[in-house]
């Protein structure tokens, strides 16, 4: 493989920084990403036009954060989360998310990370936010 | 789980099935339908949540990991947990979140089948008069028996008029 720098690169464990702030780019949400959404959960409450299942703006938040000023985090699994949901969202409103590192903590295989995060919708409230636990990979030794 | 009156948003879990904060039992269980997870609902989760992470999409690389395989998001399979739960429950019982504490404890790999085992654990005072708030506790089960998945999620679920 020819992968260049950008195709390779990752942040590992030991890159990660605490009380970084970083900002995703937003996306407007649509009615196509809530039909899909209800598609592949099968969940049959999801019917009514215009409003946004919970779960939907997490989901999207985890893609939004490849887009940020740094290179993927090399997640071996994400272990859990806490999460409130604090106003509800419609078709037609523009997510982003801001998260920060809170804390790292070495691992045999790994790191835990954890990682506050909030989304925020185009008026600048915070409409959901919570913790995430992630397992990250070490810097490989070469 | 403790949380700050300003979680709470306005809305509620419709009651449209008749089923009212007062007709939940604590301790009520719900067992949901099977359901088999496929390649295609881990690329349509990738290509709509725009995850691509290797663990997901690249099988080469995957045959060399723990898992030996692509595994679900795990998100995913939060997503398929309320889907499967909405089909085994009142209405009540699922509907809007307002909190939830969840732990990802092994893989949902591409194949397996799994379904959902809840309990209403607990039931407590709602933001207001109106609205009761309902925690119940969660278990996304595969066909070997593991729980994959587990937590709780909170609902805030109206009260009948009195």
């Amino acid at each position: 493989m020819s992968g260049g720098v950008l195709a390779t690169a990752r942040c590992y464990f030991e890159d990660v920084e605490l009380d970084v702030p970083l900002e995703t780019p937003a996306m407007t949400l649509t009615p196509a990403h809530v039909s899909l959404f209800a598609g592949v959960t099968g969940d049959p409450t999801l019917r009514e036009p215009g409003v946004v299942p919970d779960l939907l703006p997490l989901c999207l938040s985890s893609g939004l954060g490849w887009r940020v000023p740094r290179p993927p985090l090399a997640v071996l699994a994400f272990m859990g989360f806490e999460w409130r949901f604090i106003e509800p969202l419609s078709v037609g409103d523009t997510i982003h998310s801001v998260s920060r590192t809170l804390t790292k903590r070495s691992m045999r295989e790994g790191g835990v990370v954890i990682e506050e995060r909030r989304i925020i919708n185009q008026k600048g409230a915070t409409v959901q936010a919570g913790k995430l636990t992630l397992l990250v990979e070490r810097r490989p030794t070469a | 789980m403790r949380h700050p009156a300003t979680w709470y948003s306005s809305r509620t879990v419709s009651a449209d099935d008749g089923m009212f904060f007062e007709d939940l039992q604590l301790g009520q269980e719900f067992t949901s339908p099977g359901r088999t997870i496929t390649e295609a609902d881990i690329v349509i989760f990738a290509g709509l949540s725009g995850d691509y992470n290797v663990l997901h999409t690249d099988a080469e690389h995957m045959k060399a990991s723990i898992f030996g395989e692509r595994i679900a998001h795990g998100l995913l399979g939060l997503g398929i947990e309320q889907g499967l739960a909405a089909r085994g429950e009142p209405a009540a019982a699922h509907g809007l979140l307002s909190a939830l504490k969840w732990k990802f404890k092994g893989p949902i790999k591409i194949g397996d089948t799994v379904h959902v085992l809840s309990r209403i654990a607990a039931k407590s005072d709602g933001p207001d008069a109106r609205r009761g708030l309902v925690t119940v506790e969660r278990k996304l089960v595969n066909q070997h028996g593991d729980v994959v998945q587990e937590g709780l999620t909170e609902h805030l679920m109206e009260r009948r008029k009195p």
